[in-house]
């Protein structure tokens, strides 16, 4: 895929001005936008505010939080995870700056054995489908899990050849329209996530607007191009945990190495799931808060049915640890996590580790502009199945920047671990008592 | 109906008489929704070790934390009581899980409230079960005392009120003693198990066949089980008052599924002054019941309907009369109608006419698994369950038992939820017999009292071992080539049978196979005989065939069964028949995973199983590796079979269960009877033949090239959102023939192709081709499908298919051109049903289609 440059049709001028200026943006920050005579399609808004979304970007380019004051911890909701800081150790308490940490974190803990997984660093990439992102996308996505040790997940339109070579670090997702999905699909994968729900629009299935089936998306998924394909909500097949589990037992029968992973959002009663999701035989479950990222969910959704991230957290380790089972299922967060504090935080509120997704893709110039379910409506090529928008990121290139923002995280996780005193990312795990709430600005 | 000051009466009494919960949380203290369920209703009683082996069989549908039965009909001789005991009173079933709160119990809410003609403390194994000791469990068999019953005062209509008012203090009773010694405590040291007459519900933490286990109940015989496995998902502490059946007054329920709306029905109920005390979704459904059924009286086709809305189309398919009824009782009880995916089994004894029954309700939307079925010879039994499977075990081990039973139901179905053809939900009923006072007569009713039949001329297999007239004709045949069906049709009896099939078996294996494949899967006249029991005299044949295999070494045939080492296999044609008892359903040693094994390990390319006994995933994991495999599968497979199958060629000789060919992608699958929820759920392809019909949900999201033909018709949501490309270039679709055989063999057809909603909902590619030629589907059962014509090329496209069908089924292509004796043109006979352009659907911006010239 990746000299598919070579062939590929002309890129039309004036997309190629905006990406130049862009890329020029990527790299030098919006402060020298205003005299390229350009104005960006959006730049952020209170989660994901200007500056975060910068300080992403030098991050992307440097591998290192920036320098120059400005904030790459927390956004600006006035809420979660932005009014809650960390009650840093007393001198003395805290580690040597070149102390080692343990940022590594196993996948599975069930006591029943199975095969074991190690990521290097507490964080997967979330589910992305052909379709909603590119196959440059979810190639340069899963060249950095290889590069890490760690995994991307197919999302839910199929496996593009493109992905094969990387397989052994692509997760495969199961979810509701079962989409692409093969015996060889599962056969291949580490992990197999089954997607019940999404916390960006928990309730509503999948949902691929016409303009962004393509022929080569609709191929993938063997549907019918420029039709909007909708996944159903829910699995028609599971209706109940008894039908989970068989539908789990499915799955080990195609591939009994594979581990189990359960992505749900954030309902209420979040605390059953989690224990109901754990005796069906899931390894990790991972739930969606209500500021998920997606493309293509009704306005009315988002943000308004799925508990925050930062809620569900708790109550879930909570629950799980008083059913004693909280270290036999690993337990990933996302929906919302931003930036390696917001990792912290998720562990601190009793998450072992978290699922990334906007952020990588704001680490290859996402600016938040909310056209994702338009087909063109991606300025920079990263939600577009669009033969020639998805021209406009090098897998190479973007690979890289998700890569350094990932040095990025792994160098702040490591000096938060420090300053807390810990020397491991799991001593880290449902220390509330760490936390501390404030509507200040952090400081430096 | 109750009369409204009867209603009152009942009401005022409760008032008075419940005790206050204060404030009990409006919040399930488990999540639940799995289950499985399954009861039985006999002419005859059975035993409690026959009913064991049906949950036995559907073990992985709980997870040992809850299970329990319910038994009505109750032979007295167990618990050393009378006849008119047994009958006339109340058997109150206490749990001690504190045995020292017996004495209190005794002392208040017993020995002043009744006179205790007899107590029978229940036998119970040594030990736990599921690491909780089991509660003790004591039976008093009792009256109300007289001064008790004058409380009942003034109520009207004495004879039937003294009843209703009798039960009523009973239940109060019951409930303030749960409150005081379970509900309100928080010490949980004793609860009522059950208080009704003739109906005993045993339930602990464990899986249902514990309990049989545990309080010794594999002698108990009674007419009526239902049994249950439960599935809670919270609290490591477990607690046998949260298990299954929960009880009304003569009623116990068992329910798979759960609420959305628990809170709303419990608000429902408080209306009343009822509370629930156990705080489970399957509890406030039993006193919704409880209230519908004793207090305001309604029918039960009324409280089916208040629990279970008919709605939409079929809602206004129902006379006018039930549309004005209905439309009462929903406005009226639509808060007390619970909302989700559920379905119930009700054990009832009904001491106005000792009848008892076995009632199975589903909700509206079918979301839970659900199967019926019915056999009746010189005794009849019925029988509802959430897999197929575990109705076959039961008849096996009840045939074992007692041989006025056979191992194959006369009639298997599903039920259609809320709907004006069934009403979603049946009751078998235990009639006394006026004519001599001993046996009794099963009768088998819709909601609408619509009777459930067997072919009354059909002879069932005879109870002593007949004799056969022509043995020496049958054993000729056996080793000839000529056909059979003729002498089934007339002239044989069940004794030329079996010496027909000893002498089949005593033959080559191959050839036996042969015949045993045509006779189960064919459709024929059986003359006086039912076909039911001509299969289960195949079944043995077939098991004793492959049996010969494993003792003598056969050529062309390899055996092998579970726990065995795998066996070597000589070449492609050797068939490798696999004996699938005691194989678990799942898991490493599975018959799946030995299936896969032997493909991909020992290159085996024909396979045979037999007795398969709910296994599933039967054909999974195997891949592209299983191109130019050919699977026979024999016996009562599991759910999930033939899941994406990739070139497999794979034949059911039977029925099939729930989720057949999800994700198929290519192959064959053909299934000589019917198929269950969620078939060919999003399948991308393969040829697909089903014999019969199919249950909910069929080919949703089926994308690719399927090309499917369902030769009965399918419950709901047919096809929904339907996206395989366009049939005439390269897509796929489903032809639905709407015909189905007799027990005789008979083919005729349905009263409607499709009688549900929501057909090809919202879908965006392939076809439907439904046999219609009276044109009964209408517009309203689409949903932004449209009626198109039939052209040539569809024509062209379904025609082989069809073809292929006749050569399977032997359902000609030129009897679905029939209609009333005449032939017609197809396009005179098939309608066709095609996505229409829905602003839903269809992309939003015209540049879109730009991708054509880009690269041009």
């Amino acid at each position: 895929m990746t000299d598919a440059t070579s062939n590929a049709p002309a890129v039309p001028k004036f997309i190629e001005l905006n990406v130049r200026k862009h890329e020029h943006a990527l790299h030098e920050g919006y402060k020298n936008w205003p005299e390229m005579g350009f104005e960006p399609p959006a730049m952020g808004d209170a989660r994901w505010p200007a500056d975060l979304i910068l300080s992403v970007w030098t991050q992307a380019e440097t591998g290192r939080p920036p320098t120059d004051g400005s904030e790459y911890r927390i956004g600006a909701s006035g809420g979660g995870f932005d009014v809650l800081d960390f009650k840093w150790a007393a001198e003395g308490a805290a580690l040597a700056p070149d102390a080692p940490v343990d940022l590594s974190l196993p996948l599975n803990r069930r006591s029943e054995g199975g095969r074991r997984i190690d990521i290097p660093v507490p964080w997967y990439g979330a589910g992305m489908s052909f379709g909603s992102i590119s196959e440059r996308i979810m190639v340069a996505r899963a060249t950095t899990a290889k590069k890490w040790g760690t995994f991307t997940s197919s999302g839910e339109g199929g496996y593009p050849m493109g992905l094969y070579p990387l397989r052994d670090h692509v997760i495969t997702q199961i979810a509701t329209g079962m989409f692409g999905v093969r015996e060889e699909t599962i056969q291949w994968a580490p992990m197999i996530e089954f997607k019940y729900a999404q916390g960006a629009k928990p309730g509503l299935g999948g949902h691929l607007l016409g303009d962004k089936a393509t022929t080569a998306v609709a191929e993938m998924r063997e549907a019918v191009p420029w039709v909007s394909l909708f996944s159903p909500f829910p699995f028609h097949s599971v209706y109940s945990v008894e039908d989970h589990k068989k539908h789990i037992d499915w799955v080990r029968q195609v591939n009994p190495e594979a581990l189990i992973s359960v992505k749900v959002s954030t309902p209420t009663d979040i605390d059953m799931v989690a224990v109901g999701s754990y005796f069906a035989g899931a390894h990790v479950l991972q739930i969606d808060g209500g500021y998920g990222g997606t493309g293509a969910a009704p306005e009315i959704a988002k943000k308004n049915i799925a508990s925050p991230i930062e809620l569900a957290l708790p109550k879930v380790h909570k629950f799980l640890s008083s059913e004693g089972l909280r270290d036999e299922i690993v337990v990933m967060a996302s929906g919302g996590v931003r930036t390696a504090y917001d990792v912290a935080k998720c562990i601190a509120l009793g998450a072992d580790g978290c699922v990334l997704g906007t952020t990588e893709l704001v680490a290859i110039g996402c600016t938040r502009c909310s056209n994702c379910e338009r087909g063109r409506g991606c300025p920079f090529g990263l939600t577009t199945t669009d033969p020639e928008l998805s021209l406009l990121v090098d897998p190479d290139w973007a690979s890289e920047r998700i890569s350094n923002l990932y040095s990025s995280f792994k160098w702040q996780l490591e000096d938060i671990l420090r300053r807390l005193g810990l020397s491991s990312i799991r001593e880290l795990r449902g220390r509330t008592d760490l936390l501390r709430y404030t509507k200040e600005r952090p400081a430096a | 109906m109750n009369s409204p000051a009867l209603t009152e009466a009942l009401l005022r009494m409760e008032r008075e008489g419940l005790p206050s919960l204060g404030d009990m949380p409006i919040r399930k203290e488990a999540g639940e929704g799995g289950c499985g369920v399954v009861g039985a209703a006999a002419s005859v009683p059975i035993s409690g070790d026959v009913f064991l082996q049906s949950l036995r069989q559907m073990a992985n549908r709980g997870n040992g934390k809850g299970g329990g039965v319910a038994v009505s009909g109750l032979d007295p001789s167990f618990f050393g009581v009378t006849e008119e005991q047994i009958r006339g009173d109340y058997l109150l079933a206490i749990a001690y899980l504190d045995p020292t709160a017996r004495e209190e119990v005794e002392r208040e809410f017993i020995e002043p409230k009744f006179e205790v003609d007899h107590t029978f403390d229940v036998p119970a194994a040594e030990g736990e079960v599921s690491g909780v000791r089991p509660p003790d469990v004591r039976i008093y068999f009792v009256r109300l005392r007289d001064d008790v019953r004058k409380q009942i005062g003034s109520i009207e209509a004495p004879d039937a009120a003294g009843a209703a008012g009798e039960d009523e203090l009973v239940w109060i009773n019951s409930y303030a003693l749960n409150a005081k010694f379970y509900a309100s405590t928080g010490e949980k040291r004793a609860f009522v198990l059950s208080h009704a007459k003739d109906l005993l519900v045993l339930k602990l933490v464990g899986y249902g066949d514990d309990v049989i286990r545990h309080y010794q109940l594999e002698g108990l015989r009674a007419n009526v089980w239902i049994g249950h496995h439960r599935y809670p998902t919270k609290g490591t502490v477990w607690h046998p008052g949260g298990a299954h059946p929960f009880i009304g007054m003569h009623e116990a329920l068992v329910h798979n599924g759960d609420f959305a709306n628990y809170a709303s029905i419990c608000s429902y109920l408080r209306q009343v002054g009822r509370q629930p005390q156990f705080l489970t979704d399957t509890e406030v459904a039993v006193l919704v019941f409880d209230l519908l059924n004793r207090i305001y009286g309604y029918p039960l086709e009324y409280v089916i309907e208040a629990l279970a809305p008919t709605t939409e189309r079929d809602f206004s398919l129902l006379p006018e009369d039930k549309r004005r009824v209905y439309d009462l009782i929903a406005k009226t009880h639509i808060h007390g109608s619970p909302d989700g995916p559920w379905f119930f089994l009700i054990a009832q004894s009904v001491p106005q006419d000792s009848s008892r029954r076995l009632i199975g309700i589903t909700d509206t939307s079918m979301l839970r698994p659900q199967v019926f079925a019915l056999q009746s010879g010189e005794a009849q039994i019925g029988v509802a369950a959430s897999e197929k499977q575990a109705i076959d075990a039961m008849l096996d081990s009840l045939s074992a038992e007692d041989p006025r039973f056979w191992s194959r139901a006369d009639r298997y179905w599903n039920a259609r939820g809320g709907s004006h053809t069934d009403g979603g939900a049946f009751m078998f009923s235990v009639m006394p017999q006026a004519t001599n006072g001993k046996g009794a007569r099963l009768v088998c009713t819709d909601k609408f009292g619509k009777e459930i039949a067997v072919d009354p001329s059909k002879r069932p297999l005879p109870v002593a071992a007949s004799t056969a007239a022509k043995g020496e004709e049958a054993r000729r045949m056996a080793a000839s080539e000529e056909n059979i069906l003729e002498r089934l049709a007339g002239g044989w009896d069940y004794g030329d049978v079996r010496a027909y099939l000893d002498s089949l078996e005593a033959g080559p294996p191959a050839q036996a196979i042969e015949t045993l494949s045509h006779l189960i899967d064919a459709r024929y006249s059986t003359g006086s005989m039912k076909r039911s029991a001509l299969l289960s005299l195949y079944d043995s044949s077939l098991t004793a065939v492959v049996d010969g295999i494993r003792r003598t070494p056969t050529a062309g045939f390899v055996w092998t069964g579970h726990g065995e080492e795998l066996p070597e296999v000589a070449g492609p044609e050797t068939v490798v028949a696999i004996d699938a008892r005691n194989a678990p359903p799942e898991g490493p040693e599975s018959l799946s995973r030995m299936i896969v094994d032997l493909v991909q390990q020992r290159g085996a390319r024909r396979l045979l199983l037999a007795n398969t006994r709910g296994q599933r995933f039967i054909g999974c994991g195997l891949s592209a590796d299983g191109k130019g495999v050919t699977i026979d599968v024999f016996g009562s497979s599991g759910d999930y079979l033939g899941s994406g199958l990739d070139g497999v060629e794979m034949i059911v000789h039977g029925s099939g269960q729930d989720q057949l060919a999800q994700i198929m992608k290519a192959g064959k699958l053909v299934v000589h009877g019917d198929v269950g929820q969620t078939f060919g759920y999003a399948a991308k392809g393969g040829d697909i033949y089903i014999l019969g019909s199919a249950a909910g949900r069929p080919l949703i999201n089926a994308v690719g090239r399927p090309h499917v033909v369902i030769n009965g018709t399918a419950l709901d949501y047919l096809a929904e959102s339907f996206m395989a490309g366009d049939p005439l270039d390269n897509g796929g679709f489903a032809v639905v023939n709407g015909v189905s055989f007799s027990e005789n063999g008979d083919l005729s057809e349905l009263a409607e192709p499709y009688p549900g909603g929501n057909l090809f909902s919202l879908a965006s590619g392939g076809a439907l081709y439904v046999r219609d030629p009276r044109g009964r589907l209408s517009e309203d059962q689409l949903n932004v499908g449209e009626f198109a014509p039939l052209s040539p090329p569809d024509w062209d496209l379904i025609k082989p298919y069809l073809e292929e069908n006749e050569r399977l089924f032997g359902i000609s292509v030129d009897f679905l051109l029939t209609v009333d004796g005449s032939a017609r043109e197809p396009a005179d006979v098939y309608r066709k049903i095609r996505p229409s352009a829905h602003h839903a659907l269809t992309p939003e911006e015209a540049w879109v289609h730009r991708e054509d010239q880009v690269g041009k």
